[in-house]
């Protein structure tokens, strides 16, 4: 038989090979490219959007009413009543569902398929620390969410600046855009951190994914109660639910993403339409206090990560 | 011929809660291919992952390519490949990502570990199988793609975690020429780990013996081997008593044959008692058809090794170059 063209016996490498230290990134970028492979993710992630394609759609009737009834040079009163930043509190309120199912996606099953695989053998082989592992599987997860919050809520922002300067959009507040460079990174910060923590405790994603979807409805349910007893208490002619109603309305997993763009943008919020009247039965509940929710997401991303962390074994010890 | 130390470990203690894998464990591994010997739960694993960093140690030392463990466990698993007992795989890659990506996890520049995957996926002959998905591999192709990962960043050493678990008779056959292949002269040392003595003799030129997480013996397979006298083993074309009586009249202590073979032992060097046997198989006319130097299967040294023997207690191995013959050890 003939033997083949190529060379096909074992040689050594003698190659460069980097100094071992900062794996993680060649960790979180296998991630990512595992992540964005998954044509769910793009379908999602697109989805996550939709309400600032909504309000686009509105704007533009807006302005097109505007023009056909002969205003051009004057104020529109529909844009003049808008509070600018109210419309990305909205935006992100709204989207948080989609970041929940990306969440379940591309974080779930993050550490818990790699428990089934023993991929903790390859990765710990390596010259990969712990640290390493954890780091890379959470910027895997939040450089991805983290993008999908950032890009519709820049392209509308872009756009507002574009359209709106003379609304206020500017001068209502001139530093927005520094404040949703933060608000963006909510979602993925606490998403990456809560999937990795669930996740190190399972051998299989559709486990860790099914309790984390079922953590994150329970909370949603808790939040609706709450809410419930606001609106009652608005009903009822008080001024607004509770301050202890209030904090506890954003106990939860999206509860908490949205009580940190209110406080980051500084603001209550308001209706999802604008221009749409407050009554009791669409109450706006009002941020929550700083001083408790902020270290609150903090303290909770770092618990789930310690939680991961102290999963991470390379070995079964027993005895 | 002096060797160059690959790994040294001295009075190893690793605890697993109350339970003590290795118990003051000191050997010397020399370059080449060194088989870890024991019987299910020696501590054969623990010593592996020991040297890797996963396992820290109650107490004790070890130096792995002159590194120590202690200190600098991220350059050491930069140096070794691992190639571990269980299936091990990451989610979701096809053969030729993994491995790239095993190599890119070890410092290779990203192009570099792509073009090395594809050679050692070849080299492990997985070519055909490079663009599929792991999780839809074989047993006998999962073994390769374990040992493709290990070799894809060029280790030093290489360390096999019972290389030929769940292989049928071909793909073990396989697996023990792979391997063997890649531990003669290619520059690459390796520490095989089996409970498999015909595999271990097959591609191994040393061996550590532990047992209840002790060392048992180290040294060469054919030192091993040797049987203390150093015997004979004379096979004639059939049996002869002559010949026998003449052997015993010469001094020789001479052993119940198996078939037509005599096994003779006499006090002095081998060539001595060669030639006293040529004497009298020329005396009594007895036909030779065959001459060896006697030696033991490497299971019964193995038995030897594992046996009765009380353990040597926890002490510093001497600075040796070469690994003295055990026989007095087993």
């Amino acid at each position: 038989m003939a033997s083949p063209i190529a060379d096909l016996s074992y040689r050594n490498y003698d190659g460069p090979l980097d100094p071992p230290i900062n794996r993680w990134w060649a960790i979180a970028k296998m991630s990512m490219r595992l992540s964005i492979k998954k044509k769910g993710f793009w379908v999602w992630a697109v989805m996550s959007g939709y309400w600032y394609l909504i309000l686009l759609a509105i704007f533009y009737f807006a302005d097109q009413s505007t023009q056909l009834g002969n205003a051009v040079g004057r104020k529109n009163p529909f844009f003049s009543n808008i509070v600018w930043k109210d419309l990305f509190v909205n935006g992100f309120s709204v989207s948080q569902l989609f970041f929940l199912i990306l969440a379940l996606l591309i974080g779930a099953g993050t550490i818990a398929n790699d428990n089934r695989a023993n991929a903790l053998l390859v990765y710990l082989s390596k010259p990969c620390t712990k640290l390493d592992y954890v780091m890379g599987k959470w910027l895997g997860i939040f450089i991805p969410m983290t993008i999908v919050t950032a890009v519709p809520t820049l392209i509308f922002y872009l756009y507002c600046l574009m359209s709106y300067r003379t609304y206020g959009f500017l001068s209502q507040d001139p530093w927005l855009i520094l404040k949703l460079l933060g608000m963006v990174l909510v979602p993925g910060a606490l998403h990456s951190s809560l999937a990795l923590g669930v996740s190190s405790m399972f051998q299989q994603g559709r486990l860790a994914g099914a309790t984390y979807a079922g953590v994150y409805f329970f909370g949603v349910f808790f939040t609706k109660a709450m809410q419930s007893i606001g609106v009652m208490s608005a009903m009822n002619g008080s001024e607004g639910p509770s301050g202890t109603v209030n904090s506890l309305y954003y106990c939860s997993i999206d509860g908490i993403q949205i009580a940190l763009a209110k406080i980051l943008l500084h603001t209550d919020g308001s209706q999802l339409i604008p221009g749409q009247p407050a009554t009791p039965m669409k109450l706006v509940m009002p941020a929550p206090s700083g001083w408790i929710f902020v270290p609150a997401f903090f303290g909770i991303c770092a618990l789930a990560m310690l939680l991961a962390w102290s999963r991470i074994k390379a070995v079964e010890v027993v005895g | 011929m002096v060797s160059v130390k690959i790994a040294t470990v001295e009075n190893l203690v690793v605890r697993y809660g109350s339970f003590t894998a290795l118990n003051g464990l000191s050997c010397e591994i020399l370059e080449g291919c060194t088989g870890l010997l024991g019987p299910n739960g020696a501590g054969k694993t623990t010593l592996i992952k020991t040297i890797l960093g996963f396992v820290k140690p109650t107490s004790g030392t070890a130096n792995v390519l002159g590194m120590d463990i202690h200190e600098t466990g991220a350059k050491i698993r930069q140096q070794v490949g691992l190639m571990p007992e269980q299936d091990c795989h990451i989610p979701g890659m096809t053969a030729v990502h993994f491995v790239a990506y095993a190599g890119e996890l070890a410092g290779m520049p990203p192009a570099q570990a792509l073009r090395r995957a594809h050679e050692v996926l070849d080299y492990c002959g997985l070519g055909e199988a490079r663009y599929r998905n792991v999780e839809t591999f074989s047993t006998g192709m999962k073994q390769r793609i374990k040992l493709a990962q290990a070799l894809v960043h060029g280790p030093k050493l290489l360390l096999l975690d019972e290389p030929t678990n769940g292989l049928d008779p071909a793909g073990r056959e396989d697996m023990l020429e792979l391997v063997k292949s890649v531990s003669h002269g290619k520059g690459l040392n390796v520490i095989v780990s089996s409970h498999l003595l015909p595999d271990i003799e097959r591609i191994c030129d040393r061996v550590v013996v532990v047992m209840k997480g002790q060392l048992r013996a180290q040294g060469a397979i054919k030192d091993l081997k040797k049987i203390e006298g150093q015997p004979i083993d004379i096979e004639l074309r059939e049996l002869s008593s002559a010949f026998v009586a003449a052997l015993q009249s010469k001094g020789a202590n001479v052993m119940p044959p198996k078939r037509t073979t005599y096994r003779i032992l006499m006090p002095g060097r081998v060539e001595e008692t060669a030639r006293v046997a040529m004497e009298a198989a020329r005396e009594t006319g007895a036909q030779i058809r065959g001459y060896a130097e006697a030696e033991r299967s490497l299971e019964d040294a193995f038995l030897d090794a594992i046996g009765d023997v009380p353990p040597p207690p926890p002490q510093a191995v001497p600075p040796a170059q070469v690994v003295p013959p055990v026989g007095g050890v087993a």
